[in-house]
């Protein structure tokens, strides 16, 4: 785990993470909100693109967290909301959160430039975490992200990246993160796994991340031109 | 479209009788189509007669009645012929419908008549031979003057070829959707303006007196074209916003019936669902089941491709998964949610359901004796299908087994060893236990390896 997940837990003080939420239904705001811990505060809530967009704005906050459809602006959703707030990247994040599975959502979000994408079936505790973590900077993947990159990026282990620059294949190292996380580790157990920190993880899953928004594979760029990003 | 009586669109009644009283919609008039069923000819007077809602032989008397009237009865059968599409009227009929009204009361299937066929291109070559043999005899009588016969006929030609196309449009659009696109209505088209205009123009030499010569021809083709180019340049706004209400329409009609699909699934189980969840909103077990149960339907529904049974390793797998979601409880009687992850697909075969009956057992394993959450991980890679069953709970020593105790032993390892893959039980406490599971997979079948990933790939 992070610093943050370590200092978040210690009360309502200097490290608690302010996030915006974002999501069409009341109902579920509602619930998002009763299920964080203490170390997550809402401070805005909003229910269409363009509220969305005036609420980031308006609080900069760390991070917010994304639904995947809204209603509003051009149909672009949650990526239209991260596009129209690239004048606040690196002071605000965005923790995509959707109930949809469709690989052309992922790719929507994470290459509209999201730090992760969890479903909504994720628990309060889970998804606190998340919250701080992507509030770290790092990237967040749930097992069925992971699963949709190995998809994505072929599965085959012939197929792997020899240098740090190549953007179209996974390394052999990244390819066994990835593979772990798919099967329901979290970070630290993926970490004890493979004998490396979780620091290392981190920094693999935020390689994986980049690779996601800036590779020109062919499965990424025509799940992307069908959602017209390109 | 009720299909009763002794002929499948004109029964006693007529078959512009409404279907039924809850579908009102139903007791317009059917769609003008020539029907393969019950024909005698080209199926005009079929049509016609469902069209109108009248007796089939009435309309075939009216036809033959009007032959003889300056040969109105044949002309106007033959402009029905050529403009009038082939087709089920009922189909038709169902086609033109509402998409809501056609999923909530569906249409029974026509009896099966059988399907008469005129062999319409014989007839129509011995008609042209036995007309022309008279055409020569009747010009070495000197009863026709043969030199209008040639440009009549090239005439006539022109028109029935570009005529044609309206019948042949809806085979053109089969074969189109089939394959690429043919440009064989445009050939037709071009052909037979070409036909037909050389045709005329012999005609009107033929009338202003001994032939054309080439200067005239000339500046006659250059002003007909100039006159017909302006005409075209006027009336393109008009064919262009045709063109663009046609798209429109067709594309609210996917639309509308994409829509229909949806509301027809929604009101078929969610509605259903929810109905039997607030029954049984005391038992807190059962209400998370069936939402689950909804929950995997509805998300296969949605965001899946649906690949035909048979296809797919990761489908088959789906359902397995919803099998023992379905039917099993954790050890303090609540339902398991098994969190499903998978990577590529295939075919299945021999090799990969053996696999998946191992996994079925793991499966069953985790959620009865083990601790949520669950999770499966399933990768079909290009040499090996490989899955990971995972739960949180203690474990068990798989040495520690004795060799009576069937269940592990033989259902998880044996299924998979014997069809040469690899077994194997992990067990960290704290971390819960996984068990591993992976099938070599044959290369003797590289079509399916291949068809797979297509098929499914998009997962």
């Amino acid at each position: 785990m992070s610093q943050g997940t370590t200092s978040g837990t210690s009360g309502p003080g200097a490290d608690v993470v302010d996030v915006v939420l974002v999501d069409d239904h009341h109902l579920f705001r509602t619930g998002v909100r009763a299920s964080l811990d203490d170390g997550v505060r809402v401070v805005g809530e909003a229910d269409s693109v363009e509220t969305a967009i005036q609420a980031v704005h308006a609080l900069r906050p760390p991070v917010v967290l994304l639904d995947v459809h809204l209603p509003g602006g051009d149909g672009g959703g949650g990526a239209e909301v991260i596009r129209a707030c690239a004048d606040l990247q690196g002071t605000t994040r965005f923790l995509a959160l959707s109930v949809s599975d469709a690989s052309e959502d992922v790719v929507a979000v994470i290459r509209a430039g999201a730090r992760g994408y969890v479903t909504k079936a994720i628990d309060g505790a889970a998804l606190s975490d998340a919250v701080r973590r992507v509030a770290g900077g790092d990237a967040v993947f749930s097992p069925r992200l992971a699963g949709f990159v190995l998809d994505a990026f072929g599965a085959a282990a012939g197929d792997v990246a020899t240098g740090d620059d190549e953007l179209d294949r996974l390394s052999a190292r990244e390819r066994e993160v990835m593979r772990l996380i798919a099967r329901g580790y979290t970070y630290r157990e993926v970490a004890g796994e493979l004998f490396i920190s979780v620091k290392t993880v981190e920094t693999h899953v935020s390689a994986v991340l980049r690779k996601l928004q800036l590779s020109n594979r062919n499965e990424l760029t025509r799940w992307a031109a069908a959602r017209r990003l390109l | 479209m009720t299909s009763a009586g002794t002929s499948p669109w004109t029964g006693p009644g007529g078959a512009g009788t409404p279907a039924g009283p809850a579908v009102p919609r139903a007791a317009a008039r059917l769609p003008l189509r020539r029907p393969e069923q019950g024909r005698w000819f080209a199926g005009v007077a079929t049509g016609l007669a469902a069209h109108l809602g009248l007796g089939v032989g009435l309309v075939r008397v009216a036809f033959a009645l009007l032959a003889p009237f300056g040969g109105v009865g044949v002309a106007l059968y033959a402009f029905l012929w050529l403009t009038v599409p082939a087709g089920d009227p009922a189909v038709a009929a169902v086609d033109e419908r509402p998409g809501p009204l056609v999923r909530l009361a569906r249409r029974q299937p026509v009896r099966d008549v059988p399907v008469r066929r005129w062999p319409v291109t014989d007839i129509a070559i011995g008609l042209a031979l036995v007309l022309g043999a008279l055409a020569l005899v009747a010009g070495r009588n000197g009863a026709l003057d043969l030199r209008w016969v040639a440009p009549v006929l090239l005439v006539v030609v022109g028109f029935v070829l570009a005529w044609s196309q309206l019948d042949a449009a809806q085979r053109d659009r089969l074969r189109a959707r089939a394959g690429g696109r043919t440009p064989v209505p445009v050939l037709r088209l071009v052909g037979g303006l070409v036909v037909a205009g050389v045709g005329v123009l012999l005609l009107v030499g033929q009338y202003t007196g001994r032939g054309i010569d080439a200067g005239t021809l000339l500046q006659s083709v250059v002003a007909s074209l100039a006159v017909l180019a302006g005409v075209g340049l006027a009336l393109a706004p008009w064919w262009l916003r045709l063109v663009r209400e046609l798209g429109d329409e067709r594309a609210a009609r996917a639309r509308e019936s994409e829509r229909a699909d949806i509301a027809a699934h929604l009101h078929d189980s969610v509605l259903q669902t929810l109905a039997l969840i607030r029954a049984r909103a005391d038992d807190p077990a059962e209400v998370a089941r069936m939402a689950r149960a909804q929950e995997r339907e509805l998300r296969e529904w949605l965001y899946d491709d649906r690949p035909a049974p048979g296809t797919s390793v990761t489908a088959a797998m789906r359902a397995i998964v919803a099998e023992v979601e379905d039917s099993r409880s954790g050890p303090s009687g609540d339902p398991v949610a098994i969190d499903t992850v998978a990577v590529g697909d295939r075919v299945p075969d021999a090799d990969t359901e053996a696999l998946l009956q191992a996994t079925r057992e793991a499966l069953v394993n985790a959620v009865v004796h083990g601790r949520p959450p669950v999770s499966l991980y399933l990768e079909v890679g290009p040499d090996a299908v490989e899955v990971f069953v995972r739960d949180h709970g203690d474990g068990f020593d798989v040495d520690a087994i004795g060799p009576d105790r069937f269940g592990v032993r033989e259902s998880i390892m044996g299924r998979v060893q014997r069809r040469g893959g690899t077994a194997s039980v992990t067990c960290r406490p704290g971390r819960g236990t996984e068990v591993h599971l992976r099938v070599p997979t044959r290369p003797a079948a590289p079509d399916a390896a291949a068809g797979g990933p297509a098929a499914g790939g998009e997962r």
